[in-house]
């Protein structure tokens, strides 16, 4: 099969200095020695081995295994990828309505965006889920570990704790009102530190760190297979500040979206993102939207947003491939992310409507 | 421009060869375009052997014109019209997805591009009885959603299962890796030449600019190339084999006065490949 240079992953001054001497095709470089196409093309003798490496690769019709790095594309039937998906699970959120309109929680292998105005509950949202993703399997979570990657310095330990420390009361209650052993077993490894010690924490103060870590994050997932979700808060911040060239933005937030999606799909993780609001000016009126510009809107697979409503929260379903838009409320507690109960009055006090109540008392502490 | 190589065509001798290259003759172009005179005298080779190379070279290179009338004949045989399963849709593309035939969905965000596709397919797979091939590079693909179509359509469980088995899914996030598979499938096709029936019918791509729009723009070159090839990928795939090939692309909001351009993706130099208005 003819297949033209261009179209394989050269360095482009090597493929600039090929064409430039009449190679068009792969079947041109393929057909000569290493030592003729350095002569030839006036590279060096590496270079034209490099060359003859990619082309021989990529057109010996064979998947390969990490060839430059890439990796190859496996076909399956979508029965095949029916059963996988039905093995898969997803991590809940501990609130169980808007679990229900995510079809079970946050899906394994695809990008979950959270918008939402600030304080309304996205930090809160993705440390429930950190924490969610530890939930042993006999207790319907993932058993696995979380890696959070915090642009905003929101990450409070002493607020992981407490949640974990509800989620743990959570299934102990559940074991001993079970009586399963597999249950009772999981539950006593599943404590406060070990949920603390199987999450991994990285620190990126601008773009170029975050950048650097979506890189290395590939490594990471690979050494440490168990890791089930990786959140990253925010993914708006440090695209939003000192970056004035909007078409690099958009360059970069693709590229590392499709990153992100390529590492969730190999490594069977979790990625939800945090994404600040903005606002757009219409005609007559201005509109809240999800920040980062409409571009960006295509690269999640869903998009929840999180907003107010007078003194109640709502989450709703904005884009999803599967399900259908839906809003639901909910509210942030002391035990962490939670459903609204219908008999209590909401957490937030009529005359303070904050991300953390200022008196203690009314959560029941 | 190919180059001329030893063995090339009958006649085409190393000496030949050599001869031609130290008068700077490297590629078949260069050689029909040369005055063979000339070259005759200062390679020393015979008149006649130059002659009937390049008459060979010609004929083996040069392209065959052919008639209207027999493009027309040749393409009712071949080209299929695939229903895309709504009515409406059917009617806005003139009766349905043409082979042979590129047809590109854009839209914004949430419009509806991936369930478009996914509708597609399952209409190609279900009524028509078709292999698909879904290629799959922003993880909208949910093998459970297309099973929710399928049992609108079809009752019986196994013919749901074979539904889905005609549906093949792959998954690639980058550029190159979206060339290989579809230089895959043109070898593939070309290797199984015979079994017209197991053969995909229409490729669908959700999306190709989620592949290309981190390699386009700003000082990169090859950006437009690694477009180009793309497109030109998908149209040979599409006229060789006689399938509907169907991309999806983004829409992006930017004002066509300061564009100039219909398609703000086109246009690299242009600073509108940003968005405007939200940061």
């Amino acid at each position: 099969m003819q297949r033209d240079l261009g179209s394989f992953p050269l360095p482009p001054a090597l493929r600039a200095k090929l064409i430039a001497c009449g190679f068009q095709s792969a079947e041109d470089v393929t057909s000569m020695r290493a030592t003729e196409l350095s002569k030839e093309v006036g590279i060096s003798n590496e270079e034209a081995l490099e060359v003859l490496q990619i082309v021989r690769r990529k057109s010996s019709g064979e998947e390969s295994q990490l060839s430059v790095g890439l990796p190859s594309f496996r076909k399956c039937t979508a029965l095949e990828l029916l059963e996988e998906e039905h093995a898969q699970g997803s991590i809940i959120t501990f609130s169980s309505a808007l679990d229900e309109i995510l079809g079970g929680g946050v899906s394994v292998a695809k990008i979950t965006e959270i918008c939402g105005a600030p304080g309304v509950g996205k930090t809160q949202l993705s440390i429930q889920l950190v924490v969610d993703a530890q939930i042993p399997e006999c207790f319907g979570g993932l058993g696995g570990e979380s890696v959070y990657i915090d642009t905003e310095g929101s990450f409070i330990v002493d607020r992981v704790a407490e949640v974990a420390q509800a989620a743990v009361r959570h299934c102990h209650l559940i074991a001993e009102s079970g009586r399963d052993e597999a249950q009772q077993e999981a539950v006593k490894e599943f404590s406060i530190s070990s949920i603390l010690s199987r999450i991994y924490y990285f620190r990126c103060h601008d773009y170029v760190e975050l950048l650097a870590q979506a890189h290395l994050l590939g490594d990471f997932l690979a050494e440490h297979r168990k890791v089930r979700i990786v959140v990253i808060d925010s993914i708006a911040f440090p695209f939003r500040h000192h970056l004035e060239d909007l078409s690099l933005r958009t360059r970069l937030l693709n590229g590392l979206a499709q990153q992100l999606i390529a590492m969730a799909n190999e490594h069977r993780v979790a990625v939800v993102l945090t994404n600040q609001m903005t606002t757009r000016f219409g005609e007559a009126q201005s509109s809240l939207m999800p920040a980062l510009g409409e571009s960006w809107g295509h690269t999640p697979t869903t998009r929840l947003i999180l907003r107010w409503e007078g003194k109640l929260r709502f989450a709703s379903l904005y884009k999803s491939p599967t399900h259908k838009e839906a809003t639901v409320p909910y509210q942030i507690t002391s035990l962490g992310f939670r459903d609204v109960q219908s008999s209590e009055p909401p957490s937030t006090s009529p005359a303070n409507p904050r991300k953390r109540p200022r008196t203690d008392d009314q959560d029941g502490r | 421009m190919v180059i001329l190589r030893e063995g090339i065509c009958p006649g085409a001798t190393a000496q030949l060869i050599q001869a031609l290259k130290e008068q700077n003759v490297k590629t078949v172009v260069n050689l029909v375009s040369a005055d063979i005179e000339d070259l005759a005298q200062k390679c020393s080779i015979s008149y006649k052997t130059l002659v009937a190379v390049r008459r060979v070279l010609l004929a083996q290179y040069s392209p065959f014109p052919s008639n209207g009338a027999d493009l027309y004949e040749e393409l009712l045989g071949s080209t299929a019209i695939l229903s895309t399963g709504s009515q409406s849709l059917d009617k806005l593309l003139d009766s349905g997805l043409y082979t042979g035939e590129l047809t590109e969905f854009v839209g914004a965000p949430g419009s509806g591009k991936t369930q478009v596709c996914l509708s597609l397919a399952v209409n190609i797979a279900c009524e028509l009885k078709q292999k698909v091939l879904y290629i799959d590079s922003r993880g909208g693909l949910s093998s459970s959603r297309l099973l929710q179509l399928i049992q609108s359509q079809v009752d019986s469980m196994e013919e749901q299962s074979e539904a889905l088995q005609r549906i093949e899914v792959v998954r690639v996030f980058e550029v190159h890796c979206l060339l290989d598979v579809l230089q895959d499938l043109r070898a593939s096709s070309a290797r199984q030449a015979t079994g017209a029936h197991s053969s995909v019918k229409a490729v669908v791509v959700d999306s190709a600019t989620a592949v290309l729009s981190p390699v386009l723009g700003g000082h990169q070159v090859e950006g437009i190339s690694l477009m180009m090839q793309l497109a030109r990928e998908l149209k040979t795939l599409a006229r060789e084999l006689g399938i509907a090939v169907i991309p999806t692309r983004i829409s992006v909001e930017f004002d066509i006065t300061s564009c100039g351009t219909l398609g703000s993706r086109t246009a690299p130099s242009q600073p509108s490949t940003g968005d405007r208005g939200n940061t």
